[in-house]
């Protein structure tokens, strides 16, 4: 008798049969090819097949030093987490941290020293024979001007430096290309000490920013967010209160889009603003003014809100309010920078608002000298410039660049006069564009392969340690360094001498507990200032640029900054979280200023300052002032390889290299601009800025989120209309049936998320964990533009507008797979590759996927993502792991090839792994042994994941806040993610 | 350091001096070409090992009950006991010669791999070795045999189950254990 033929017979006679299967042919269907097992030759000892190893060293992506805990796997680095142990990122880690790990990675690293031939192309060279020729050099060098310019380097490291050039009769010099030289400045005016405090938002009850991005660049970004996060989120740590923020500045960057306020005024007079808000506390004694602030009186009567408040461009009385908050607040912080301290008064601005916090109260509690941060120890850009007239001028004979990309923040100016300078030597990885013009290359180890150590901050000091081999034929820079000054011993020898004196035999227990914890934390004393003469404060603003010309803003990209990031493709790929474009720079503009000059988003717009001019495609937006252009950096690499190279312009083109007269770097210059008449296509992840109701997102106002209590639900919560009743019943009873069989029986925890809204800034650090865990590809450029991207995790930017319609913030709302009860995607899936598991997840099973994307289609939220092509194929078109990256791919997670279909699956495999180990262990999961990766690096912990199903964890007791619900509600899909209302102050009107 | 579960601990039991089971004596193997599987770098006997010698499955598949992959001995295990055992016969000196050399070349043998899952299969032998039983000892290897046959008489090891997803499954469906398809294809 015939089987009747049913839909997976058909599909078998269809597709290749089991017996008899074809050889490996070339669409690769066929049996595996053969492997083969290669044994250790000695087993390490800490490293068991199958088993991470965690090691904890410090994160060198910017100098806020935050901890790392790296998850190594058979030798393998292929994930970064914070280090809870630190006590500057507690365990938290941002996205230019997650993807350090694509540096190290990198396919376009130095694999070997490379000396220049006398064609002029480099040629690899061997170590000894490299170091024998720079030996030769230095003494030849000796009397002629030697100089050693590394990143910001407070470590023994730049210590070995500096003994060296003493030796040798050079210099060192730091160059950081976003130094803080205003606030340095700054606070030198207002108190005599030019180093930087640490600011604790943590405690601050109102916290107004002029300019400074501390979501973003400024500082230590991951600590101040996770600070920032407590005091502002609603419910953060403090039962229902929330401290207000307010942005100052001529642009909404990241950290502007949080705020509950933004006072856009007239670029520079910030100054003016922080002065009239000091002169109304004080005048009005709404704090406890301290007895020294006499001496201000003078100051301060030249700056009341009614003489600044029509060149700032704000009325008065908002002045008032804001000042009176402000001191009501009873612990506000005040924090100047960013783009504040880009101008040629930014000097003055920054004393100017350390001027406001020291009439309320601030200094000495939520603003704490002692600190002392690394960063501030970089030298000027005045220093850097005099450097460039030296090489220029032919003072210098011997150059030795470190971590630092001079010839593309100083475009031009420096490579000129790099040309002049005899020799010149790079410790680059990579092959940027200061290493292109030097003479030879000697590729230091990436920070993940090196002993070393850092000073972050008073009292703290970071440890490195290598946690993989090196991946290329690279030394240390340090090795080379006691080499050249004909010392013996390595860098790790002289790092631990350091550390033995005065450890006696203590010393191996201490080396031993300072590696696993990763660093030595202590608090510094907090160290009282004292208000300096600022009789003769001018903090006019330079005059706005003629009628012919725009003030454009220079602002650091959040995810690329200087340009560093520009050669990973994890940090390419992210789109920036303001204007949601990737791969590209942009230039923002106002909406009136654009039907003014008749632009569309997408044209291009040449911008030529005295300095240079490069052009940017538009970006119509009204999170700028109408007068202002805002440009990026970032983009516009001559070198830096494939990822880097040859995209979008270099805003540091538009920039003067004259210092001003703080020994800062203007940001804010005129430009004049012209439309090209060229259009592209710009690419976004951005479908609708207005979120028009829809329910994907929720905002309460405070009072209102005040008045909620337990068991309230103040949003549309699903509901099964009358005539949908009987199948939905018929449906939930077929799938409660299968729970019941055998296996399924009994209880099963039901997973699910808590994304609280009022805490997520949207700095996507979430969006690059979830690439780095789950091994998902890049696509480039034009496949994104078409559409194709494939983060499993996205960060929606709806803004929040006033009654005129002008932005005043935004809410960002993460959508990823809701993993829902009554899921759209899983009836309609032919082979029941998506379906439902027992657990409560969306299962999607890779090998059952035939490519229908009818599951896709079907998903109202659209969070399934289809493999349009073979990303993982080696020399493939599209490949986006070209060797070594492939490297960092997680092996507890499948790589998807082309026709299959994927999306976010609550990080299943963390799931198996957490109760693979609970079963070892003979007892139950517990709330909090499975961290999602995202949830894993959010700085602000906005994410909580857990199982809904018991009702002690965490994510039970989110799911129920009344400010809780459901994206999409009307469509009765019951997802398990509950998201948090944002909760904004209220009254906020609009300004600038 | 490592957290290591109970069962790895108790997995080794020695055998008592006097043992009233007669030991079993591995054959002499003169025709390797009648014997299943691949033909390995080295001629590898888990039946002298195993079967004779008795030396337990976790002595050198060391990480199978507390990670996911099951651990191929590294070279220094083999030679942990070959610096001084040099083989009785000239054919097992030859053999354990290349042992030697490979250690002293410094140069570990390249085993062809026989069980293997294809790549979208996540396998974890530590929850299957728990779920089956934890006496490891080489007379009740009744854990490691269910799937890989009885390993200690095989000369040269070959598949004995297709370990096809069919045939897992029915497994699982006789232990009462998931069927889900989240357990292992992720």
């Amino acid at each position: 008798m015939t089987e009747p033929i049913n839909r997976r017979r058909f599909l078998k006679v269809l597709g290749v049969s089991g017996a008899g299967a074809a050889a490996v042919s070339a669409c690769g269907i066929g049996p595996e090819p053969t492997e083969r097992l290669i044994p250790y030759l000695i087993q390490p000892e800490d490293q068991i097949p199958g088993l991470a190893t965690y090691y904890a060293t410090t994160c060198r992506e910017c100098a806020a030093g935050c901890g790392l805990h790296v998850r190594v796997r058979e030798g393998r680095a292929v994930k970064l987490e914070g280090n809870p142990d630190s006590p500057i990122n507690r365990g938290r880690l941002c996205a230019r941290g997650q993807a350090g790990i694509q540096g190290l990675y990198n396919p376009d690293r130095v694999a070997r020293p490379m000396v220049r031939n006398a064609g002029g192309a480099f040629e690899a060279i061997d170590w000894d024979g490299a170091l024998q020729r720079l030996s030769a050099k230095v003494a030849e060098a000796r009397g002629k001007g030697i100089v050693f310019l590394t990143g910001a380097e407070v470590s023994t490291f730049g210590d070995l430096v500096d003994e060296w050039m003493r030796q040798v009769g050079g210099r060192r010099l730091s160059y950081e290309a976003f130094g803080f030289d205003a606030l340095r400045a700054g606070n030198r005016l207002a108190f005599g000490t030019s180093s930087l405090p640490t600011y604790d938002f943590a405690n601050a009850k109102y916290v107004l920013s002029f300019g400074a991005d501390f979501l973003d660049t400024w500082l230590s970004p991951v600590e101040f967010q996770n600070g920032f996060s407590r005091a502002h989120a609603f419910d953060g740590g403090r039962p229902a209160s929330m401290a207000k923020f307010v942005y100052v500045g001529p642009r909404m960057s990241l950290t502007g889009m949080n705020a509950d306020e933004w006072v856009g005024v007239r670029p520079g007079t910030e100054g003016a603003l922080a002065l009239a808000m000091a002169q109304v506390i004080v005048s009005r004694r709404l704090a406890a003014v301290p007895a020294d602030a006499g001496r201000l009186s003078a100051l301060l009567s030249a700056h009341t809100p009614r003489t600044v408040a029509e060149a700032i461009g704000i009325e008065q009385n908002v002045i008032v309010r804001l000042a009176t908050e402000f001191a009501n607040a009873r612990g506000g912080l005040a924090v100047a920078g960013g783009m504040a301290a880009q101008y040629a008064n930014g000097a003055e601005i920054a004393a100017a608002v350390n001027i406001l916090n020291y009439v309320a109260g601030s200094v000495g509690s939520l603003v704490k000298f002692g600190a002392d941060l690394a960063v501030g120890s970089a030298g000027t850009f005045a220093d850097v410039a005099a450097l460039t007239a030296d090489m220029e001028a032919g003072k210098v004979g011997l150059l030795f660049v470190h971590g630092a990309n001079p010839a593309y923040s100083l475009p031009g100016k420096f490579q000129q006069a790099l040309s002049k300078v005899a020799y010149k030597v790079s410790f680059s990885s990579y092959m940027d564009e200061t290493a292109a013009g030097c003479d030879m290359i000697l590729p230091d180890h990436h920070p993940l392969e090196q002993w070393a150590d850092s000073r972050p901050r008073a009292g703290v000091t970071a440890f490195q340690q290598p946690v993989v081999q090196p991946v290329f034929d690279t030394r240390q820079t340090g090795d080379v360094v006691l080499r050249l000054a004909g010392r013996t011993g390595t860098f790790q020898d002289y790092l631990q001498a350091k550390y033995r004196t005065g450890r006696g035999a203590g010393f191996d227990q201490f080396w031993l507990d300072t590696l696993a914890t990763g660093g030595v934390y202590g608090d510094a004393p907090t160290r009282a200032v004292r208000l300096g003469d600022v009789s003769n404060l001018a903090v006019a603003a330079p005059a706005a640029a003629n009628s012919e010309q725009q003030d454009v803003v220079v602002f650091p990209h959040p995810v690329l900054h200087d340009g560093r990031g520009a050669n990973k493709p994890w940090l390419q790929e992210l789109p920036d979280p303001v204007s949601k474009i990737a791969w590209h720079s942009w230039v923002e503009v106002h909406p009136d200023t654009a039907k003014a000059w008749g632009l569309a988003t997408g044209d291009f717009l040449l911008l030529k300052s005295d300095f240079g001019g490069q052009k940017f495609p538009v970006w119509i937006t009204a999170s700028v002032r109408p007068d202002v252009l805002a440009v990026p950096t970032g983009q516009g690499h001559t070198a830096y390889g494939r990822y880097a190279q040859d995209r979008s312009a270099n805003a540091f083109e538009l920039l003067g290299v004259q210092p001003n007269s703080y020994g800062g770097r203007n940001f804010l210059v005129s430009a004049s601009a012209t439309k090209t008449g060229e259009h592209r296509k710009i690419v976004t992840t951005e479908g609708s800025p207005r979120e028009r109701g829809r329910g994907t997102v929720e905002v309460l106002g405070v009072a209102r989120a005040k008045a909620l209590h337990a068991g309230d639900h103040p949003f549309h919560h699903e509901e099964t209309p009358e005539y949908a009743a009987e199948a939905v019943a018929w449906w939930a009873e077929q799938q409660h049936e299968k729970a019941e069989l055998g296996d399924y029986r009994g209880e099963q925890p039901r997973w699910g998320l808590a994304i609280d809204l009022s805490k997520c800034t949207g700095c996507s650090a979430c969006v690059t964990a979830c690439y780095a865990e789950n091994n998902i590809a890049t696509v480039g450029e034009d496949l994104m533009q078409r559409g194709r991207e494939m983060s499993w995790l996205r960060l929606e930017r709806y803004w929040l507008t006033d009654e005129h319609g002008a932005p005043q913030g935004a809410v960002n709302s993460p959508m990823l797979c809701q993993q829902c009860g009554n899921a759209p995607c899983e009836p309609v899936c032919p082979v029941y590759a998506a379906y439902h598991t027992p657990d409560g997840l969306n299962g999607q099973v890779y090998n059952r996927c035939v490519g229908t994307r009818y599951c896709s289609n079907n998903c109202p939220y659209k969070v399934r993502y289809f493999n349009w092509y073979n990303y993982a194929e080696r020399e493939g078109a599209y490949e986006a792991w070209p060797e070594p990256l492939s490297m960092l791919l997680n092996p507890d997670v499948t790589v998807r090839e082309k026709g299959v279909m994927e999306k976010c699956t609550f990080c299943v495999q963390r799931i198996r792994g957490a109760q693979n180990q609970a079963r070892l262990e003979d007892r139950n999961v517990r709330d909090g042994d499975i961290v999602t990766a995202c949830q894993q690096s959010c700085p602000s912990d906005a994410i909580v994941f857990g199982d809904l199903n018991d009702r002690r964890s965490r994510v039970y007791q989110l799911a129920g806040n009344p400010r809780g619900y459901h994206v999409l509600a009307g469509l009765n899909t019951k997802p398990a993610i509950t998201y948090l209302a944002r909760v904004v102050a209220q009254d906020t009107p609009s300004h600038g | 350091m490592l957290a290591l579960p109970p069962v790895s601990l108790r997995g080794q039991q020695a055998q008592p001096a006097s043992s009233a089971v007669s030991r079993y004596q591995a054959p002499v193997v003169s025709d390797t070409g009648d014997l299943k599987g691949p033909r390995q770098p080295i001629f590898f006997r888990h039946d002298i090992h195993a079967g004779q010698d008795q030396i337990p499955c976790m002595y050198c598949h060391y990480s199978a009950s507390i990670a996911s992959e099951p651990g191929i001995p590294s070279l220094q295990t083999c030679i942990g006991c070959h610096q001084l055992v040099g083989g009785s016969t000239p054919s097992h000196q030859a053999e354990i010669r290349k042992v030697r050399d490979a250690w002293r070349e410094r140069k570990p043998p390249e085993w062809i791999r026989i069980h293997a899952l294809p790549g979208f299969v996540r396998f974890p032998h530590m929850r299957h070795i728990k779920g089956l039983g934890t006496s490891l000892g080489v007379e009740a290897n009744a854990t490691c045999a269910t799937c890989h046959g009885d390993v200690k008489t095989m000369p040269q090891v070959s598949l004995v189950a297709t370990l096809k997803m069919g045939w897992c499954v029915r497994c699982h469906v006789q232990n009462k254990v998931s069927r889900d398809c989240s357990v292992c294809h992720y």
